[in-house]
């Protein structure tokens, strides 16, 4: 308590009254407090004050007055607010509330009745808070509702397994010529053999037509495909461009009965056909059976996946290679017990540390950027960000190893009578390569975890393949994807672990 | 004889470390430095096999001046001084035995010590010298998985791999407590009678001073202030002491009846 008493005695009184303190800070909020001598305190509320109103007004005039129709009154806005973003309406509030108690507190700072309440702090944390959770789009209720919907989507990620296995299929099929329109001389039906077949009565007929008119009505039997077995029927137009039929807008997809045969009635469907297509053309109706009745092997997602990975590890361990070779050297210009002799040295130092502080900063996936613009889309782009950064990252973790070397060891082989390279073996050797080896497996590991990612960018490795399933919506491809990355990622993790723990 | 004639030492920043200091130490003497932290007893020390080179003076060792030497002269007379340190100085990540091998560095040509290739004398003479300190079993154990007495003790096992015929030891028992310090300046000064091994120590402890020096000098502010034989020390009391250096004197306590059965703690 004395001690308290004693700060604000020595406090130097403040310039005007506390009233007038309070009425400055109603013009400018803050103001009062810098008046009354809380220069710091005062200028952190100003600032601090107006930002939060500047952000509202932003807020409020990009979500609610710009959107739909524009409204000017007062009273509408408020509406629109309170409908589309209610979370502003009580920012609002809390910083009106912000507002009275600033001009409050710059009436007790004014009198010295207190040092600072720490209450204005934390309103003004919680109108922060409201912003960022505005601003942020924050909708948790969303996340319930479409956490739900998107179940099976991620069921898909969780459990792609069935995508990495296929059969190889085997087709049967037969077809029967149709001639559109009708001649004199329509194809005959096809014969009834051993071998599967399909015919149609009549063989020729018209399109169905764009104002709904319906074309001809086939009648089609099929004959001696396997039975029991889902039948696709396809068309096929003159330019043997295939399509499936669809009756009521679903593909057809019938099921032969127990001799293997079919009886069904379809509408020849309208078909753009083109003006310089003259006379009767020959269609074709076909009947497929598609059965994976073949061997049991690897996907083609499987296999691509599996490559990808092995490029992902590669360029990651290149990377570290070529990182190691070239932040060897640089860090023993950026260890500044090295470089302090003479003001050259300490220049350099300095040039190198700054340098490697900016190629650090900058993300891989800017680096990749950069790269592939210079040598094109591929794992040697990744391979340059990669090591860039690893260079610039080890580089200053070599460094810093460096730097902490003990003198003592060294005086002490010195003392023995060992020259300069024993002295290094002996003393400076043993005591850097337990950390530049732990540095080393850590970088590998953050690099073979970047090369999984730098693919979204063009960089190579499984990331390429990763962005392209997921926006083809392939999520069974995509969840394989991520399962190697994870596989990889994690043996990874184990495995710089444990040679970590046996070097240091 | 080494004899130290006019040694000054100013470092760069200008401290004056070492101001004119002149003595002289007979061969099978053991010699302790005392004086406060910051008196130059280190540095005088350093001077001494030169891992800091003195600004002027000669220090003479049986004719030769060492501050004169240079390369691979400088590094012949090293390793006939052995030296031992507050904080052991072992190489930590390293074995035990490494630790005591690099003692044998001096004698080992330059390609052969790189690739770590020591004969097997000198690995018999290491495994002996761990065996005489009675931590052989420890010789195969990372330096620093050794308790403080044991690292201190590689410390002596390194310099004797020198075969020295002078040890320097920079406060060896400070990092050490009272039964370990009797135990270590033991063996110090074993070595000191049966081998014959000039030691020079710097210590803090009046009673460690009385029991095993056979002179003493007192450094202040880079200055001998002190000179005494083995009986001046025996009659000096606590006040005297207190007077050369500085008032945080202080005795190890009364333990020095027991130290010759205990022989250290494990």
């Amino acid at each position: 308590m004395t001690k308290v008493q004693n700060t604000q005695t020595e406090q130097k009184p403040s310039l005007v009254h506390p009233v007038i303190a309070m009425l400055v800070s109603i013009v400018v909020p803050g103001f009062g407090h810098v008046l009354a001598r809380a220069w710091q305190r005062g200028i952190l509320i100003i600032a601090s004050f107006f930002t939060i109103l500047g952000l509202t007004i932003w807020r409020i005039n990009q979500d609610v007055i710009k959107i739909g129709q524009k409204v000017s009154k007062l009273g509408d806005i408020i509406d629109k607010i309170l409908r589309l973003q209610p979370i502003l309406l009580v920012t609002c509030i809390v910083a009106f509330i912000l507002y009275l108690l600033i001009i409050f507190d710059a009436y007790q700072v004014a009198a010295r009745k207190t040092k600072g309440a720490t209450r204005v702090f934390l309103v003004l944390l919680v109108t922060f808070f409201l912003l960022g959770w505005q601003i942020g789009k924050i909708d948790l209720p969303l996340f319930a509702r479409e956490f739900g919907k998107s179940k099976y989507r991620i069921s898909q990620i969780f459990w792609p397994w069935e995508e990495a296995v296929s059969r190889a299929e085997t087709e049967v099929a037969a077809s029967q010529n149709i001639q559109i329109p009708c001649t004199d001389n329509p194809p005959s039906p096809n014969p009834i053999t051993e071998d599967p077949w399909i015919r149609t009565t009549p063989t020729c007929g018209n399109l169905s037509q764009q104002d709904g008119a319906p074309g001809t009505t086939l009648s089609i039997e099929v004959g001696n495909f396997s039975p029991n077995t889902e039948t696709e029927i396809l068309w096929s137009d003159p330019l043997a461009n295939e399509f499936r039929a669809r009756q009521e807008g679903e593909y057809l997809i019938l099921t032969t009965d127990d001799q293997g045969g079919l009886q069904f009635n379809i509408v020849i469907p309208y078909r753009l056909v083109p003006s310089s297509a003259e006379g009767p053309q020959i269609w074709k109706i076909k009947a497929r059976q598609l059965s994976a009745t073949g061997e049991i092997g690897p996907s083609e997602i499987l296999m691509l996946a599996m490559s990808k990975m092995i490029e992902t590890i590669f360029l990651g361990m290149m990377a570290t290679f070529f990182g190691i070779i070239l932040a060897l050297p640089v860090s023993f210009f950026a260890a500044k017990n090295l470089m302090s002799g003479t003001w050259i040295t300490l220049l350099i130092y300095y040039i190198v540390r700054t340098l490697l502080n900016i190629v650090r900063s900058v993300e891989p996936l800017i680096w990749a950027v950069i790269a592939v613009a210079i040598v094109g889309l591929g794992p040697f782009a990744g391979i340059i960000s990669l090591t860039l950064h690893s260079v610039a990252a080890l580089g200053k973790l070599y460094s810093e190893a460096i730097e902490s070397i003990d003198h003592g060891p060294i005086e002490a082989v010195q003392a023995t009578g060992a020259n300069w390279l024993q002295t290094v073996v002996y003393a400076v050797v043993p005591q850097i390569v337990p950390p530049f080896v732990s540095f080393t497996i850590y970088r590998w590991d953050i690099n073979v975890r970047m090369s999984t990612i730098i693919g979204l960018v063009g960089g190579g490795g499984i990331g390429y393949l990763l962005i392209q399933w997921i926006r083809l919506l392939d999520f069974k491809a995509a969840g394989i994807a991520v399962w190697f990355i994870i596989l990889t990622v994690a043996t990874l993790d184990n495995v710089s672990a444990e040679i970590r723990q046996r070097f240091v | 004889m080494l004899e130290v004639r006019n040694l000054t030492k100013i470092y760069n920043d200008g401290t004056v470390a070492l101001h004119n200091v002149n003595f002289s130490v007979d061969d099978g003497e053991f010699l302790i430095v005392i004086g406060l932290s910051g008196s130059g007893k280190s540095t005088l020390l350093r001077c001494i096999n030169r891992l800091i080179d003195p600004t002027e003076g000669e220090i003479m060792w049986d004719g030769i001046d060492l501050t004169k030497l240079k390369g691979t002269e400088l590094r012949n007379v090293r390793r006939k001084i052995g030296m031992v340190f507050q904080h052991f100085n072992l190489v930590k990540r390293s074995s035990v035995l490494t630790n005591v091998l690099t003692g044998r560095l001096g004698y080992t040509t330059a390609w052969r010590s790189l690739f770590g290739k020591f004969s097997h004398e000198d690995r018999d003479r290491a495994l002996g010298a761990l065996e005489r300190l009675g931590i052989l079993d420890q010789a195969h154990k990372r330096a620093d998985e050794l308790s403080g007495g044991q690292q201190q003790r590689v410390g002596v096992a390194r310099a004797l791999m020198q075969e020295p015929r002078m040890i320097l030891a920079d406060e060896p028992v400070a990092s050490l407590d009272p039964v370990l310090a009797h135990s270590l300046l033991n063996r110090l000064e074993w070595l000191n009678q049966e081998e014959k091994i000039t030691i020079i120590c710097s210590l803090h402890y009046l009673d460690l001073v009385q029991r095993y020096a056979t002179r003493v000098i007192g450094l202040m502010n880079g200055e001998v202030v002190y000179q005494g034989s083995r009986e001046d020390i025996r009659a000096m009391t606590d006040r005297e002491f207190k007077n050369i250096y500085g008032e945080e004197a202080e005795r190890v306590g009364g333990i020095q009846g027991e130290i010759g059965s205990n022989g250290g703690a494990k």
